[in-house]
């Protein structure tokens, strides 16, 4: 399976990412996003399932910033 | 190699449905293009005869609009597609797209693309099936990031 997930970051100047994982993200999880890291705050489904993919929206905060350059 | 190309294709939304041999026609039109962190792989208004499939890294998507700054509307990583559009309306580019990471890409050309929709519409059928539910999966993350 595979998961493709819609990261949004409310309250942050970013624009969130989509990216694909190969386990379902739980609440606590940390995600790397480029240079970010991210913890999953909430974990819902956005539309039904189709083939092997699963189709999610997560809802993170930002716990580690990326590097500036 | 063709294997491995294979099974990276497999983790593609784009071509989810497609055989292992349909996937390797597929894999027969990729060609890969690695990328620093901060170069360009498209550029805004510019022509475009490629869409690219993300292997590796992140890439930012930022639109520009007269009299305002460009802003960022979504960070595409594994598996996405961006420059799908030019593919489709033969438009300029909507967007630029610039790597925030090193990244690792596979280009797909247009004309190659569209040939092999045609010699096989049923990966046509599928293809294009599966472009449209990523549009629309791009719009819902749009939507909830806005809110």
């Amino acid at each position: 399976m595979v998961y493709k997930v819609s990261i949004v970051i409310p309250g942050a100047e970013h624009a969130g990412a989509i990216l694909n994982l190969r386990e379902m993200p739980k609440v606590g999880d940390r995600i790397r996003v480029g240079e970010m890291e991210v913890e999953v705050l909430e974990v819902m489904d956005l539309v039904p399932p189709r083939g092997d993919f699963h189709f999610v929206h997560a809802t993170c905060k930002i716990v580690e910033e990326a590097k500036s350059n | 190699m063709m294997n491995e190309m294979i099974e990276l294709l497999k983790g593609v939304e784009f071509f989810d449905g497609l055989t292992d041999e349909e996937l390797r026609r597929v894999a027969g039109i990729c060609r890969e293009v690695r990328y620093r962190k901060g170069d360009l792989v498209t550029t805004q208004g510019e022509e475009g005869e490629e869409m690219y499939i993300v292997r590796e890294g992140l890439v930012e998507v930022t639109i520009g609009e007269s009299g305002a700054a460009p802003r960022t509307v979504v960070n595409l990583g594994t598996g996405q597609v961006v420059g799908e559009m030019a593919l489709v309306d033969r438009g300029p580019r909507s967007a630029t797209v610039r790597c925030v990471t090193d990244a690792v890409v596979s280009a797909i050309q247009r004309d190659a693309f569209e040939q092999l929709c045609q010699s096989d519409h049923r990966i046509g059928m599928i293809v294009y099936r599966n472009l449209a539910a990523d549009l629309s999966f791009k719009l819902r993350h749009r939507h909830l990031a806005r809110r």
